[in-house]
């Protein structure tokens, strides 16, 4: 006996009609009657109820809702007393009844052309011509599923590529021409390539930096490329800017990625979010974007070893506390938000963790309107779908209790008018006593009752019950049950019985073999069904929950929960470290507003509240500025072609790097965050200060200069990168100095057909608009004099080629970083007015770092050079002090000097010495406290004060420490307290991030461990 | 003092502050050396403010307040007048490829990493480049002695320790095959499915004890008609000829390889790396386990950990009396290895006392190393391998050697790099 009816096999529909348009195989099946739902209670829409209400529907769509609506003749009428009828769910997330993505096979060689053929675009992450309504076929498992979690239609669409096509309104019908509601009805867009094999884009800012130029690229063919080259890509993707923009992101921080090119291009992105957006609440609710919800919270982690959860970040851990939260923060934060059951493994649970979402803040209506109204709105299809109204599709779910209620189940869901019965159960109606007697007038008690080892039967003589093995068959006129004894031993032999009944009386036969024959025996009886207990407690209604943890910024170990405060502080009678005329000297330093006011001797302020701190024995320089950094960022190299120019890493900025509190720990206040070095031109620098805790933007320093990075040498040639990389060009030095021709050509042509078109208003009309082209306005910039150049650079040759390029252009290379082999041609470089950013005392990690030598900072230097000593390591930089002390040691340099290379020097090198790089009055109060002098291997950094905020405290870590125990402590004892209720444990992912280099590639999480990535 | 006044008039036309040989590797010892007036830091914990340290035919025969002392006018060829500066011990660099590496991009200069997975026969001693151009540059900074290290599979092979500064490899060693390097199995594994316990880890673990065990059946043999390459290698572990250097880091690799120690009764035993030293310190010092500490110039492990957790970790092992030595293994370590004297400053910047780090670098890595009968102090009869540095060794900012001493030879202190820097300071007229 099955004791569920397995839903969505029995669609119950006391009609079907076929389309129109098609011949039909013997008599046309025609719709002739209604179908009123009567004295339900109907949830019409996220505000109203109707209670004993009936609803109406006809050929699939509502006629009519209402208390005491008239019904037509020919209507059949369906009684469902006292239960609630809710709207079906619209899913707007969902790739259901699309074929499966194909995957190209992995190839060990660089791959830098389009493998798909045809009047397409260039790249193969572009997928604008996917319509999904054409490729779109009923997938019944997958309907079921659906059907099972509440869910009446969905926008379907292919999850695959940067740009994914457009996605179909479809209903889970199984009639594919009823089942497609609308085709086109969004654009699909996310930042993962998918199964493109071209290697461009290779990272982040690489899809960024397509998405925008597809943009560009279709505004031009709009206006005029056209008419020079017919492209389908471009073509479908101005299409798709007639329907709203779906954006699948997995990060928060993505959300807000996405959103900067939305604001951009003029579009409101609809957001696919992954399940943190709580973490930035702030800035999600600045995008103005709707956002799509998955569902899919952590179970909690088996942590029972202690070795093993010191390895999960704390954030993970967390966000097991805060996932379910997530739907509430955006609610509190006014931010529209909808379900989709995406990623649920078991889409059968979407309410059950719905449920549990709504248990932070949300009640029925916030919940209605997620999963009916709000996706049905945003798609232009809420006249259509989404609420129990006139005309609409009668797309409507049954369940017994109110939807946030515990005990509610989801018992059927009509899609189109059809009745899928979900969770119906049917209690076997065989359960129960039956008192029989045989033919020779013997007495036969069988009781058959359903037991966790299924359904069995006891045969009952007098108080005993006989030992006995039953196997119970059941179907709807009949139940055998075979009875055999437990041992051989046993007197009784097996025993056969067939009943039937009839209301209660019972008529049947056994089969028995008796005095060594055997016969049919008759029986009859009556059979006293089981009493069904029904559930009839009330149900308590749960006041509303928080997580347990505290939210702080960043999310992880040592946020906090409020950023530190700009403070005014007095600090006395230390030494210090101007990097001024003044020099080293003893004094006060008083900041206030982010800047320094006073330097010296100070005049303490009046009438307002300061902090003021002894540093007696105390050394106070301002911050340390790393000219050569890879960390806080999501992708290092966009390494797939020659120049990536139109790549920036200020769009992939991470904030929550603990590299930045631990540099802060260093000394360090301000960073550039520069392009890997695998290509000759790389991309965009993005300059910042360790603002341990803002955002992304906020972690860019204000009104920063431009710069992008070059290469030379090993990196950019592939020497060192495997026998299969030695495709691209260029493979040698001679070819190196050729692409920096070539691109600076093509970026002087480029500008000089914007400068003629801009020339006047009538050039505007009389000439075709030029094609924003990102990687050629980058280059633009830079010989316009807007971008400076930091080059990554170790011998000689190649050091004076660039120079010699540059003055042919007209441009200066403002930086050369690493630079080992500088001081072999000090002298030009001098006389060309390049700055060098290098290493105290790297080499022989490779071929062209033979001759780096410790001195070549002190050469330089002496020839006039601006000389800074860099990091390119996450490691290094948190003793910058020390490497700045490694140039008193080789060479001599003066300690004054010295502390220079780490902070006026590069500040100058960014352009920045105007605002860091000393202490100067008006200057911002970047400003390191020490226990020694900064120079000192002893020397550690006490405070660390940016912007006049106190960012790091070294007695102020400990508590930061302390807090993080705490809460691991806490949310370990929560886990396992959950587990032991039967939560489903899972495995912690335990991501382990990338410490970058220069040769990095590819995005920030990996599973694999690197061992050896230091080429730099 | 007035003894000291008549010592130096005596002697001026001696005194030599600059002389040092030309070339490498450096002549025996021809002449006796007297040191006078140096910072000594002796390598045991103690420091002499103001030393007189003589030494002949290579080995240190006096140590000495020269503030008291009497010597005849005669006593020695060479006087080095060294006021104000410091004398160390050379300085040690245990467990890394310094020797066996040139540029590290390059495979053809790659000799240390071999394959397979129990490589106990190989050594790296054969493969050691004396004439390596990184030698020079870390001699440079106070480091006299390394241990040669191989890396790769579970057991990496047999290292030995070697002086910096040799015609070959049979002149450079001082303790061929000093010990087996083991790499303990990992007990944790990372997969997209997430993370979770290594399911091979026990077998790992258990692989390596039958190996053991059957080494130890083989070296009992009083003859062998079958020679097995990888066991015989292993006999002198099993002996306690050599040592059994376990590279572990987690506590749980640390105290199961400790537990492994006891069931095969490995007589000596060294933690190489020990990340989570700290916290089993009190079962290492029960069984005598030293530790060589991570390179302290590393980033904490998990994003959690105390941001100052690698600096610390030598002071926590001394304060719980733990026998450790510094090392520089990871990135670029050959390279590298000239920074470990500033390893060790960066741990007296967080709390460990100054003689104490010292004494890590010289002497408790030379009993480490079993090489402590003739290096790493300053002693009397021991050997003369020592250096005299401006300043303060352990801080970059005054680290500036002017002499360097192996077994009494006068060692050259230049490197290629110096050679380069004079050339170009040349060519720019920074110096005439």
């Amino acid at each position: 006996m099955r004791k569920m009816i397995l839903f969505a096999a029995l669609v119950q529909s006391v009609w079907a009609y076929a389309q129109p348009t098609f011949p039909v195989n013997g008599a046309r099946e025609k719709e002739v009657v209604h179908t009123a739902i009567t004295h339900a209670i109907l949830h019409v829409n996220d505000i109203e109820v109707l209670n004993d209400a009936t609803l109406l529907f006809y050929k699939g769509r509502i006629v009519n809702v209402g208390s005491n609506i008239a019904l037509p003749s020919g209507t059949v009428i369906l009684d469902y007393k006292n239960k609630h009828i809710y709207p079906s769910f619209v899913d707007l997330y969902s790739n259901y009844g699309q074929p499966a993505v194909e995957q190209a096979q992995w190839s060990p060689f660089p791959n830098p052309d389009r493998n798909r053929k045809g009047a397409y675009g260039w790249n193969d992450a572009i997928h604008a011509d996917y319509a999904a309504s054409y490729h779109f076929n009923y997938d019944e498992a997958a309907a079921n599923d659906l059907i099972k979690a509440g869910v009446g239609a969905v926008v379907t669409h292919r999850k695959d590529g940067i740009v994914r096509g457009s996605g179909a309104l479809v209903a889970l019908d199984d009639n594919e021409n009823m089942a497609l509601l609308q085709s086109n009805v969004a654009g699909h867009y996310s930042f993962e390539k998918g199964s493109s094999k071209q290697e461009y884009p290779s990272s982040l800012m690489g899809s960024i930096a397509l998405l925008r130029q597809t943009y560009f690229d279709a505004e031009w063919y709009k206006n005029q490329g056209i008419q020079q080259e017919r492209n389908l890509s471009l073509e479908s993707f101005l299409q798709l800017q007639q329907f709203p923009s779906f954006f699948e992101t997995d990060d928060k921080w993505n959300v807000m990625r996405a959103d900067n090119i939305g604001d951009e291009m003029k579009v409101q992105y609809i957001f696919k979010g992954s399940g943190n957006e709580y973490q930035r609440i702030q800035e999600i609710s600045a995008t103005k974007g709707s956002f799509i919800l998955p569902v899919n919270f952590p179970g909690p982690y088996d942590l029972i070893d202690p070795l093993l959860a010191r390895q999960i970040p704390l954030e993970e851990l967390k966000h097991w506390d805060w996932a379910p939260a997530n739907a509430s923060s955006l609610k509190q934060a006014a931010v529209p938000f909808a379900f989709t059951t995406d990623g649920l493994e078991d889409k059968a649970s979407f309410l059950s963790n719905i449920r549990k979402a709504a248990r932070y803040g949300l009640d029925e209506s916030d919940v209605i309107r997620a999963l009916c109204k709000n996706p049905a709105q945003w798609i232009n299809a809420y006249d259509q779908l989404g609420s129990l109204e006139k005309g609409k599709w009668a797309n409507f779910i049954i369940t017994s209790e109110p939807l946030l209620s515990k005990k509610c189940k989801i018992e059927e869901n009509w899609v189109m008018g059809k009745k899928h019965e979900v969770n119906v159960t049917h209690e076997n109606p065989w359960l129960g006593t039956y008192a029989l007697q045989t033919d020779k007038n013997q007495d036969l008690k069988i009781v058959v009752e359903d037991k966790p080892q299924g359904v069995l039967a006891m045969w009952i003589q007098g108080q005993d019950t006989l030992s006995l093995n039953s196997t119970v068959k059941t179907d709807d006129s009949r139940i055998t049950i075979s009875l055999t004894p437990k041992n051989d031993s046993s007197n009784v032999s097996q025993q056969y019985l067939s009943l039937q009944k009839l209301n209660n009386s019972v008529t049947g036969w056994l089969l028995i073999a008796q005095n060594g024959d055997s016969k049919n025996i008759t029986v009859n009886g009556k059979f006293e069904p089981k009493i069904i207990e029904t559930d009839t407690t009330t149900e308590v209604i749960e006041e509303w929950i928080n997580p347990i943890t505290e939210m702080t910024y960043p999310f992880g170990a040592y946020g906090r929960t409020e950023l530190p405060k700009q403070e005014t502080v007095w600090i006395k009678n230390g030494t210090l470290w101007t990097n001024e005329k003044e020099g080293i000297v003893q004094g006060d330093l008083l900041i206030q507003n982010g800047k320094i006011l006073q330097i010296g001797k100070v005049t303490p302020p009046s009438g307002i509240k300061f902090t003021t701190i002894d540093a007696t024995g105390k050394h106070i320089t301002c911050g340390i500025i790393d000219e050569h950094s890879h960390i806080a960022l999501m992708s290092v190299n966009e390494h797939a072609q020659t120049s990536s120019a139109e790549v920036e890493e200020s769009r992939v900025v991470w904030p929550e790097d603990i590299d930045i509190y631990r540099q802060l720990a260093g000394g360090v206040t301000a960073s550039q965050l520069l392009h890997g070095s695998a290509n000759a031109i790389g991309g965009q620098s993005a300059l910042i200060k360790t603002r341990w805790g803002v955002n992304h933007e906020q972690m860019l320093i204000e009104n920063a200069p431009g710069f992008i990075k070059f290469a030379l040498g090993e990196n950019v040639k592939h020497s060192n990168a495997g026998d299969f990389n030695s495709i691209r060009f260029p493979q040698t030095r001679m070819g190196v100095e050729q692409v920096y021709y070539d691109h600076f050509h093509q970026a002087r042509e480029y500008g000089n057909e914007w400068k003629n078109y801009n020339l006047s208003l009538k050039s505007k009309t009389k000439l075709p608009k030029p094609r924003v082209d990102l990687e050629k306005q980058a280059l633009l910039e830079i010989l316009e004099g807007k971008r400076f150049i930091t080059c990554h650079s170790y011998v000689q040759s190649e050091i004076n080629m660039l120079m010699h390029m540059a003055d042919s252009m007209g441009i200066k290379i403002n930086t050369f970083t690493h630079i080992l082999e500088g001081y072999k041609v000090a002298d030009k470089m001098k006389a060309h007015g390049a700055a060098a950013s290098s290493f105290s005392d790297w080499w022989a990690y490779k071929m062209e770092v033979r001759d780096a030598i410790p001195y070549n900072g002190a050469l330089m230097h002496r020839e006039g050079i601006v000389v800074a000593f860099n990091s390119d390591d996450a490691e290094m930089a948190r003793r910058l002090n020390q490497e700045a002390a490694k140039a008193v040691k080789y060479g001599n340099i003066s300690e004054e000097e010295a502390w220079k290379f780490v902070t006026l020097n590069p500040a100058k090198m960014l352009h920045l010495d105007n605002r860091m790089g000393s202490l100067k009055v008006g200057k911002d109060a970047d400003v390191v406290i020490w226990n020694n002098s900064p120079l000192s291997v002893y020397a550690m950094a006490e405070k660390t004060y940016v912007d006049g905020r106190c960012y790091f405290d070294r007695e102020e870590d400990g508590f930061l420490h302390q807090e993080e125990w705490n809460d691991r402590k806490a949310l370990m004892d929560a886990m396992q307290k959950a587990i032991i209720n039967g939560e489903t444990p899972q495995k912690p992912k335990g991501r382990k991030r990338r410490h970058f280099h220069c040769d990095s590639t590819g995005n920030l999480y990996h599973f694999e461990e690197h061992d050896h990535e230091n080429h730099h | 003092m007035r003894t000291t006044t008549k010592i130096l008039s005596i002697c001026f036309a001696l005194i030599s502050c600059i002389a040092q040989a030309q070339y490498s590797p450096a002549p025996q010892q021809s002449k006796s050396v007297l040191i006078m007036n140096v910072v000594a830091h002796l390598g045991n914990g103690q420091v002499l403010e103001n030393a007189a340290i003589g030494f002949k035919q290579g080995k240190i025969e006096l140590v000495a307040d020269a503030r008291t002392i009497r010597l005849a006018p005669d006593a020695y060829e060479e006087i080095i007048q060294a006021d104000g500066k410091h004398l160390y011990p050379g300085f040690i660099a245990p467990a890394i490829n310094l020797g066996l590496i040139e540029m590290e991009a390059v495979r053809a200069t790659s000799d240390f990493y071999e394959v397979g997975d129990y490589n106990p026969h190989i050594r790296s001693l054969i493969a050691f480049n004396t004439d390596s151009e990184i030698l020079p540059t870390v001699r440079s900074n106070g480091v006299l002695i390394t241990q040669v290290t191989p890396k790769g599979g579970t057991i990496s092979g047999t290292s030995s320790v070697v002086h910096l500064d040799a015609w070959n490899w049979e002149d450079a060693v001082i303790r061929a095959n000093d010990g087996i390097h083991v790499h303990w199995p990992y007990p944790y594994q990372r997969s997209s499915g997430g993370l979770e316990s290594n399911k091979n880890y026990s077998d790992e673990v258990s692989q390596l004890g039958l190996f053991f065990e059957a080494s130890r059946a083989y070296c009992g043999m009083p003859q062998h008609n079958e020679v097995d390459p990888r066991m015989e290698a292993m006999c002198p572990v099993i002996d306690g000829n050599s040592t059994w250097y376990v590279h572990a880091d987690d506590e749980r690799q640390i105290t199961e390889s400790v537990r492994f120690k006891q069931n095969h009764k490995i007589p000596e035993m060294v933690i190489v790396g020990g990340s989570d030293a700290a916290w089993v310190a009190p079962l290492l010092k029960e069984n005598n386990i030293p530790v060589m500490i991570p390179r302290v110039h590393s980033l904490p492990r998990f994003s959690g950990d105390e941001i100052d957790a690698p600096y610390t970790l030598a002071k926590r092992l001394n304060e719980a009396g733990v026998l450790f030595c510094f090392q520089n293994a990871g990135d670029m370590e050959a390279m590298n290895s000239r920074n470990l004297p500033f390893l060790a400053g960066t741990a007296v910047g967080y709390g460990l006392p100054y003689e104490a780090a010292v004494k890590a670098l010289t002497l408790d890595a030379a009993k480490i190393l079993k090489i402590d009968a003739q290096y790493g102090s300053v002693e009397l009869g021991k050997s003369a391998t020592f250096f005299i540095s401006e300043g303060d060794a352990l801080d970059m900012k005054t680290n500036n050697i002017v002499r360097a001493f192996i077994d009494g030879r006068d060692i050259t202190i230049r490197n290629k790099q110096v050679d380069l820097y004079e050339k170009y300071q040349r060519k720019y007229g920074q110096i005439k």
